[in-house]
């Protein structure tokens, strides 16, 4: 095996899954995008893959909770399956409605390594709608989540109705001081935003845009990296590139912070299994 | 037995849903509310056993984290409590999900009698609540009678065990299926029936149709197959074919065409052969890349070397006015289906948006189905989880108000889909039905719901418009049918795909079989919501999410594994044939045989008077309005205006980059507020090609005469894309007309010969100008009847049209995305160009609106004079000089350079008497407000300044001033050397977001 095979899931109304496979490409990973249908009934064998990603979309219409019915499915057809891949040391990676599926099937925040216990939940922004717009992420250089390694800040879409990242104070706590909190959302300076809308799009409790198990190797948020695979999906693009053009530099073929953050995760395999 | 499911946030986590009822019960009705809590409700009609209830409780329901949940009513308090249900026969997306996920979890299916039903109760309290103000919610905020029920309970009423006591809304129509003959001894007697019977068959249709059922070679034939006398499902079939929706009679209509001033007196034979078809095949004889126009579901141009786009637009007017949310979700959704069923199909890859309202602050004495306010909420919303579930990012969208909406609103959806040239080495855009092929027809089943909603809204609305016609959209089970589809067409198992929307599996297979010369087909294998359709209603019915599609019975087998792998539901229906007869049986026995040429049999063409008055003898003349003192305020109040404000909290409700192609969004500049010229999106991501899109709506200008109406539209749209990087070679066009009545009747419609007049008018001014532009129409439709007649203060009907609209789609293809550009200045020091003449045109201006005038000076285009400036433009935005450029629309350069600078957060400096101007004698309101076609403002760094002066030589195109980060404030010196605005970034800000800005 020398390929890193990651398994994006399809289906049931998700809709990531394109731009999610051409961001472990480009990332260097060979990306198979796969019904949940075919893991329910064992056409496709979980363990084959390294990295598992559960992608953004409306899984279930996101009727009754935002990745609940996505979460009891998996955990009652392949539930063993997924512990099974977590115990070998491999990846999980869930995006926005994934996060959402992550945390209702428990896989997330796996607090002392029970990886079956709902304990955290996304609810409802709290501007009340749907709400599409990019966010500035400042990344916990203390977290053990590797797809983070080595990053400071990042801009990515957020694009939800339920993204307010709620939990117990005690829970709260346990993910500071576990380095499981990965990702908080920021003001323009990179210092967390503090509550304040719109840098905090949703309300959620500490900023909260996204979290790991405390191994780091299952890793969930609410932005969608996947959607800065090109330079040009940034917001600010074309004023960057004129102000490069001012200094005299070429702008275009820089890889982006959204397809770091998956080589991170590809970087991780080779190192680990080959 | 019944179970019910009561689910609660808990006490402790904020109510966003119940909050905003509070926020607008306040802000809509003034009625007070100190606190409200939403509950959840699953009337779950099966008998579970208890723990198997529990388990789904506690398992699929209920969120341990966030939820308290119970399978008795929950004990919240309340003063008052409100119920909300869906009426029976309504889609319950939310309930058919909850049922899917019980029978996965549980194992076990539900059978036909079993269901799962959602609904809701509000528990508000509130000392000073009244049982009328609560009504009052009920019934204008939390339900619409067409779709949902409400109950009301007091604390008194209210029993804690039984709680709100919902029954199952389950259908049940105790109706044994059957079809009828219809009797056609005379004229009269078939009119009498297509008015009982809803069939709207136009007078001149029923001769005939008489005449094809009395002709003995026909009616021997019939007699054959056991048909004496014409069937319900027959003359529901010919109904649904001759719709002004399905046949578009109008565009195919008669116009006599009277110029009142010139004498001058022509005959159009055909709106559309003459102004859309004709030049659209002339244009695409000379470009390459239109590869598939006029026939399909929608439109088909080169995108790449393997790619091919495909694009259509529609409005769903008739039900949106009824119940927005419904009608509005059905809209986004039915118009994907357009390209999924083009060619062999399409994926999505984007969708955009055109709601026209009235007054959101309407409180006049007019009762229209729905207050516009509402009505613009609801449509929101409606395309909002329409689009988003779709996972089809929404990347442009407009949002218009005038009193004229009010008696109609407008909802505009476009789609573009994309899909490879060839699929297993055929063309993708070819695909024919042949005899033996099978009739499949995948997704949802068929209801009573949206039967007639094509006649319907081939009616204007009146108090008799039936409005069972509304139905709701599943993106859910579409975005699974879409996955599956795309699956099959790679596989190669599709031979023929089209959409099931306007008329069912009538039109659907009516058309298709076409092809094939015939078709059989077995209504009573089509898979029912519940029992008891008759035949006809089965055929005609609109229950959406439904393809229709043809395959080789050998790949049968496959297409129904993929099918059963998706948990798409599929079912063999029919066949084609050639036997050149459509020919329908319902358990072995025929209740439709006709032959598939009987729409070719003479139905003659309606006929139309148009008769023409020129604004000036209509009275139109410029008002008198000298120059005014204070252009700070005036700045601001047109700012502040509906049909300029910030429409950000509209915009943020869609997902505009889903597929991650997203390059230029819609809303662009620092703080990513402001609206955009047009969207560019990557369909294909591992390529460095862009789509960009563009849509113009500019009804007003139809207060003068609508054939500039059209021309300004077209040239904005055209416009629009030049300004982020298209290209005047590939411009592709969709125009969707909204047009009221234009039948001349004395009594119900004595203005109709003028607005026919105007229709004529438009259509010659979209030829001229898609020759002018070389743009093919890739697709366009029409909709008709936007006049409503809305009851007043005394219980009087009064018709209102709307304004005849036209809303242009365009799109571009861009070779190079690093050259697409945004609006807004980057840099000080960088020189302020404008582009284009401005001449005394405020007719119907934005500012002769802001005093209640229309003038008559409208806005012309000069296609010639354009055409060479926008190369320009063109040519300079490929060698990247411009560090910004932007189209002038609606408002004028003083709106549009205020938007550029709110955009930039630098200081611009504008020296009106530079400015461009068709004579020198303008005054400052005029440069400023004038909405002559064919400008753009740019900027340009001092470095590109020589190349770009080189590049617009001789062409009108002028420095008019400067950015600079000396301050942050638009400053705009006036032709007598004055300053004349000199506003702060911030106060622009505060008039553009005045009006909406709270809204998030």
């Amino acid at each position: 095996m020398t390929q890193v095979k990651a398994l994006i899931l399809t289906g049931f109304g998700l809709n990531c899954d394109h731009e999610t496979a051409l961001a472990f490409e480009l990332a260097g990973a060979r990306p198979y995008r796969v019904h949940i249908n075919s893991l329910v009934d064992g056409t496709v064998n979980l363990a084959d893959f390294h990295i598992l990603a559960f992608g953004g979309g409306f899984s279930w219409g996101d009727d009754h909770g935002a990745g609940v019915i996505q979460a009891v499915k998996l955990k009652n057809h392949i539930g063993k399956d997924l512990l099974g891949f977590v115990d070998a040391g491999k990846l999980i990676i869930g995006i926005c409605n994934g996060f959402q599926a992550l945390v209702n099937t428990g896989l997330l925040p796996g607090l002392d390594k029970d990886y079956t216990r709902r304990s955290v939940a996304i609810t409802y922004n709290d501007c009340g709608n749907f709400r599409d717009q990019w966010v500035h992420l400042t990344a916990n250089p203390e977290s053990p989540c590797v797809f983070t390694r080595g990053m400071g800040q990042a801009d990515f879409p957020v694009r939800h109705g339920e993204g307010k990242f709620i939990a117990e104070p005690d829970v709260l706590t346990s993910l500071q001081a576990n380095g499981q909190v990965v990702f908080q959302y920021a003001d323009a300076t990179g210092s967390p935003a503090d509550g304040v809308f719109p840098f905090n799009p949703n309300g959620s409790l500490h900023d909260i845009a996204g979290i790991c198990d405390p191994t780091g190797k299952i890793f969930g948020l609410m932005p969608h990296p996947e959607a800065y695979n090109h330079v040009t999906n940034h917001p600010d693009w074309t004023r960057r590139k004129e102000q490069l053009k001012g200094e005299g530099q070429a702008f275009g073929a820089e890889e982006t912070i959204g397809i770091r953050l998956f080589q991170n995760g590809v970087d991780h395999i080779r190192e680990r299994f080959f | 037995m019944t179970a019910c499911i009561e689910i609660a946030l808990k006490q402790s986590l904020g109510d966003a849903e119940a909050s905003s009822l509070v926020k607008k019960a306040d802000s809509y009705f003034k009625i007070h509310i100190e606190s409200a809590r939403t509950i959840h409700m699953l009337t779950i009609d099966s008998d579970l056993k208890t723990q198997d209830l529990e388990r789904i409780r506690q398992e699929i329901f209920t969120n341990p984290v966030t939820q308290v949940s119970s399978l008795s009513p929950l004990e919240i308090d309340f003063h008052w409590c409100i119920w909300i249900g869906l009426r029976p026969g309504v889609k319950d997306n939310p309930g058919a999900t909850a049922m899917e996920a019980v029978e996965d979890l549980l194992g076990r299916s539900f059978g036909p009698d079993e269901g799962i039903y959602t609904s809701k109760r509000y528990c508000l309290s509130g000392e000073s609540l009244t049982r009328s103000q609560v009504e009052i919610l009920a019934k204008e905020l939390l339900s619409n009678p067409i779709i949902q029920q409400y109950k009301i309970f007091s604390k008194a009423d209210w029993h804690p065990e039984t709680g709100a006591n919902v029954k199952p809304a389950r259908v049940i129509l105790d109706h044994t299926p059957c079809f009828d003959f219809i009797d056609i001894d005379s004229d009269q007697t078939l009119a009498k029936i297509s008015d009982q019977r809803n069939l709207a068959l136009n007078p001149r249709d029923i001769p005939v149709i008489r005449q094809y059922f009395l002709d003995p070679e026909v009616a021997t034939q019939r007699q054959a197959v056991g048909l004496p006398g014409p069937t319900d499902v027959e003359l529901e079939y010919i109904s649904q074919a001759r719709s002004d929706h399905c046949n578009h009679n109008t565009f195919r209509g008669i116009f006599k065409y009277t110029d009142v001033m010139t004498g001058e007196k022509t005959i159009e034979h055909s709106l559309f052969k003459t102004y859309i078809q004709q030049p659209t095949l002339a244009l695409k004889q000379k470009k390459d890349w239109v590869v598939s126009v006029l026939w399909d579901n929608a439109g088909v141009g080169a995108f790449d070397e393997h790619n091919n786009y495909v694009i259509t637009g529609e409005t769903h007017n008739s039900p949106s006015n009824m119940e927005a949310y419904g009608g509005a979700i059905t809209g986004i959704v039915g118009v994907y289906r357009d390209p999924m069923g083009t060619g062999l199909g399409s994926k999505l890859f984007m969708g955009s948006f055109g709601f026209c309202v009235g007054d959101v602050n309407y409180d006049g004495p007019l009762k229209p189905p729905l207050h516009p306010r509402r009505l613009l909420n609801g449509v929101i919303e409606g395309v909002r989880d329409g689009g988003n579930k779709s996972g089809v990012p929404t990347t442009f969208g407009q949002t218009l108000f005038d009193p004229g909406y009010i008696g109609k609103s407008l909802v505009f959806v476009t789609a573009l889909g994309i899909m490879p040239r060839q699929v297993k080495g055929r063309p993708s855009h070819e695909k024919k039905t042949s005899p033996g092929d099978l009739i499949i027809m995948s997704g949802g089943r068929v209801g009573k719901d949206g039967i007639h909603g094509v006649t319907a809204s081939s009616e204007s609305y009146s108090e008799n418009t039936p409005a069972g016609h509304v139905q709701i959209g599943d993106p859910y089970t579409q975005k699974k049918m879409h996955d599956f589809l795309l699956e099959c067409r790679d596989e190669g198992l599709i031979r023929f795909i089209t959409d099931n929307g306007g008329g069912g599996l009538s039109s659907s297979i009516g058309e298709s079989a076409m092809i094939s010369n015939g078709c059989v087909v077995y209504l009573d294998k089509v898979p029912l919501k519940y029992p008891g359709l008759d035949m006809w209603e089965i055929w005609v019915s609109e229950s959406q999410e439904r393809m229709t599609i043809a395959i080789d019975p050998k790949d049968l087998d496959r297409f129904m594994s993929l099918s059963r792998q998706h948990a798409v539901e599929s079912t063999v229906i029919g066949e084609y044939t050639d036997t050149g007869k459509l020919h329908i049986t319902f358990q072995g026995k025929t209740c439709a045989y006709v032959d598939m040429d009987l729409l070719d049999k003479g139905f003659p063409a309606w006929e139309f008077d148009a008769v023409w008055l020129p604004p000036a003898a209509r009275g139109l003349t410029e008002p008198v309005i000298r120059r005014p003192e204070d252009f700070n305020g005036l700045m601001t109040a047109m700012l502040a205006r509906p049909n300029i404000c910030s429409k950000e909290w509209i915009i943020r409700q869609y997902d505009h980059e889903v597929q991650g192609g997203s390059v230029i969004k819609p809303l662009v500049g620092v703080n990513h507020n402001i609206p955009s010229d047009a969207s560019v999106t990557r369909p294909v991501l591992t390529g460095n090609k862009g789509l960009a899109f563009s849509q113009t709506l500019l009804p007003w200008y139809s207060k003068i005469d609508a054939y500039h109406m059209m021309t300004c539209t077209v040239d904005e749209a055209v416009r629009r894309l030049i300004a982020v990087g298209g290209s005047l070679d590939h411009i592709g066009g969709v125009d969707n007309f909204c047009w009221p009545d234009i039948g001349y009747d004395e009594k119900t419609n004595p203005d109709g010969r003028f607005k026919a007049a105007q229709l004529v008018r438009a259509c010659r001014a979209l030829k001229d100008a898609c020759m002018a532009y070389e743009i093919p129409l890739l697709s366009g439709k029409d909709s008709m009847y936007v006049d409503g007649h809305l009851e007043g203060a005394f219980g009087e009907r009064i018709k209102v049209s709307a304004l005849e609209t036209v809303q242009f789609s365009a799109t571009s293809v861009v070779e190079d995305i690093l050259h697409c550009q945004t609006l807004e200045p980057k840099s000080a020091g960088d020189f302020v160009y404008v582009a284009g003449i401005t001449a005394d045109e405020l007719g119907a201006s934005e500012y002769y609106d802001l005093f209640g005038k229309t003038g008559a000076n409208v806005p012309q285009v000069n296609f010639g004079a354009n055409r060479v400036l926008y190369r320009a433009v063109e040519k300079a935005m490929g060698l990247e000089m411009p560090a910004s450029c932007h189209a002038v629309g609606r408002g004028g350069l003083g709106v549009h350079l205020a938007l550029m600078t709110m955009a930039g957060r630098l200081g611009m400096e504008i020296d009106l008497s530079q400015v461009p101007a068709a004579a020198e004698t303008l005054s400052d309101d005029v440069l400023l407000f004038s909405e002559s076609a064919g400008r753009f403002v740019l900027t340009v760094p001092p470095d590109r300044k020589p190349v770009f002066d080189k590049l617009a030589k001789g062409l009108p195109f002028r420095c008019v001033g400067g950015v600079t980060d000396a301050h942050d404030r638009l400053k705009i010196t006036g032709v007598r050397n004055d300053v004349i605005v000199d506003l702060a970034c911030a106060d622009l800000d505060k008039a553009f977001n005045k009006l909406f800005g709270e809204m998030i």
